[in-house]
């Protein structure tokens, strides 16, 4: 193979389209098997290097190999986790009398099933809010300085606007924003506030707009 | 107290009433004038006349002792009635980690981390918090890191007698031999041997 051709930009591209892949699947996969894919590309580069001994042995294990067994020793207990999930579980498929209800077992299911279905979709919705200040003039305006503000100002903005509205749309929040960084600013102060848990997100479907609501102090 | 039949109903009645699952450790040890062998018969016993009752609800071998437990197919209706029930949910990553503690322990963090090569501090806390796991002491290594052990509550949540009634990763076990043929394990035949089958042993239902 000759070295000054390695489509570096196909194989990127098929990473990005597997990434994508696991996106819609679970967020949870993505960041787990991110490093995995890091990992690929590592092996990869490896076998395209021209190696300088030409004796195999000196070069050690196939680091497929390594992978291999990493691969393994994971999966067996990714599915001894399913074979768990699948039991009839206390709190879940059965329950026994005097059973403590307000006590729950496991994570709290509102919040985590809130989170893991929205991100994906605020992320989503925000890339697109993204390229679309990338094509017009308009946003495209260099960062400066004297603009900026602090992920932690903008909070305070944001966390008021939804105070005063009550309900706002999600993509209402970067109309004003006419350079990228402070799109960027603008989405981790949400990202932030929700972490807080002084926001809630809400979609009534697919592809509908994102509305955020404010969170009752508890 | 030679009268089986009310041996049975006084064991019956302690269940019934117990907030965890009763031992026959427990209870030898309460009525000191009955056999260990004896009570352990009684509540073997128990348990097959519940079963053969046909009730909604059945005498479950769990954690070790015994507690009367609904069968899965009343789930529906009782979460229905009870509004305040918070259903068990456990999330994709801390349930790996729940399994890698339950195969391996005592383990540490890092062990899981290695693992799932992500870093699980997170699903080790609420683990923690929910009382399915615990610490069992320190590894002697530099650093000195926490071990971990699942809980009985973990054995009751997840319906298992004791840890050797975790199911054997069958499939898994077969890769790898497949992979280091001098490396076969005879642990399978060995857990069989050792262990009660019952059905709902996945050794046999897969």
């Amino acid at each position: 193979m000759d070295v000054y051709d390695i489509p570096v930009a196909r194989i990127t591209e098929q990473y990005l389209e597997y990434l994508d892949f696991l996106k819609k699947v679970d967020l949870e996969i993505v960041g787990d098997y991110m490093s995995m894919a890091a990992e690929l590309g590592y092996i990869k580069s490896r076998m395209l290097l021209p190696r300088i001994r030409t004796q195999e042995e000196d070069e050690g294990e196939d680091p497929r190999e390594e992978l291999v067994r990493r691969l393994v020793e994971y999966e067996k207990y990714r599915s001894a986790a399913e074979d768990l999930e699948r039991r009839e579980i206390l709190g879940k498929d059965v329950f026994v009398a005097g059973y403590d209800h307000g006590e729950e077992l496991g994570e709290p299911v509102s919040e985590t099933e809130f989170v893991k279905f929205d991100l994906w979709s605020l992320v989503d919705a925000f890339s697109k809010i993204y390229e679309d200040g990338k094509k017009s003039e308009t946003r495209d305006l260099l960062f400066s300085y004297e603009e900026a503000y602090t992920v932690e100002e903008r909070k305070t903005q944001v966390a008021r606007i939804v105070r005063e509205r009550k309900e706002v749309f999600f993509h209402d929040l970067f109309e004003e924003e006419e350079n990228r960084m402070k799109l960027v600013v603008t989405f981790l102060s949400i990202l932030e506030l929700l972490k807080d848990g002084l926001l809630d997100v809400s979609q009534s479907g697919y592809g509908e707009p994102i509305k955020i609501t404010g969170r009752e102090a508890e | 107290m030679n009268d089986t039949e009310s041996l049975e109903r006084i064991i019956e009645s302690i269940i019934f009433v117990s907030k965890h699952p009763v031992t026959a450790q427990e209870l030898s040890g309460f009525l000191k004038d009955v056999e260990k062998k004896e009570v352990t018969r009684a509540l073997g016993e128990l348990e097959k006349r519940w079963e053969a009752a046909g009730r909604s609800f059945t005498l479950g071998n769990v954690a070790g002792g015994y507690r009367f437990r609904t069968r899965p197919e009343y789930s529906e209706y009782i979460v229905r009635f009870n509004k305040e029930i918070k259903k068990f949910r456990l999330s994709k990553p801390a349930l790996e980690v729940l399994a890698i503690i339950a195969y391996r322990q005592p383990v540490t963090k890092i062990e899981a981390d290695r693992i799932r090569g992500v870093d699980c501090s997170s699903s080790v806390g609420l683990l923690l918090e929910k009382n399915f796991i615990e610490i069992s002491g320190r590894k002697e290594v530099p650093g000195k890191p926490f071990l971990y052990r699942t809980t009985g509550l973990f054995l009751e949540t997840f319906g298992l007698k004791n840890l050797r009634d975790l199911p054997t990763v069958k499939e898994i076990e077969r890769i790898r031999e497949d992979l280091s043929p001098d490396e076969v394990r005879t642990q399978d035949a060995e857990t069989a041997e050792e262990t009660e089958r019952t059905e709902e042993d996945p050794g046999e239902t897969d």
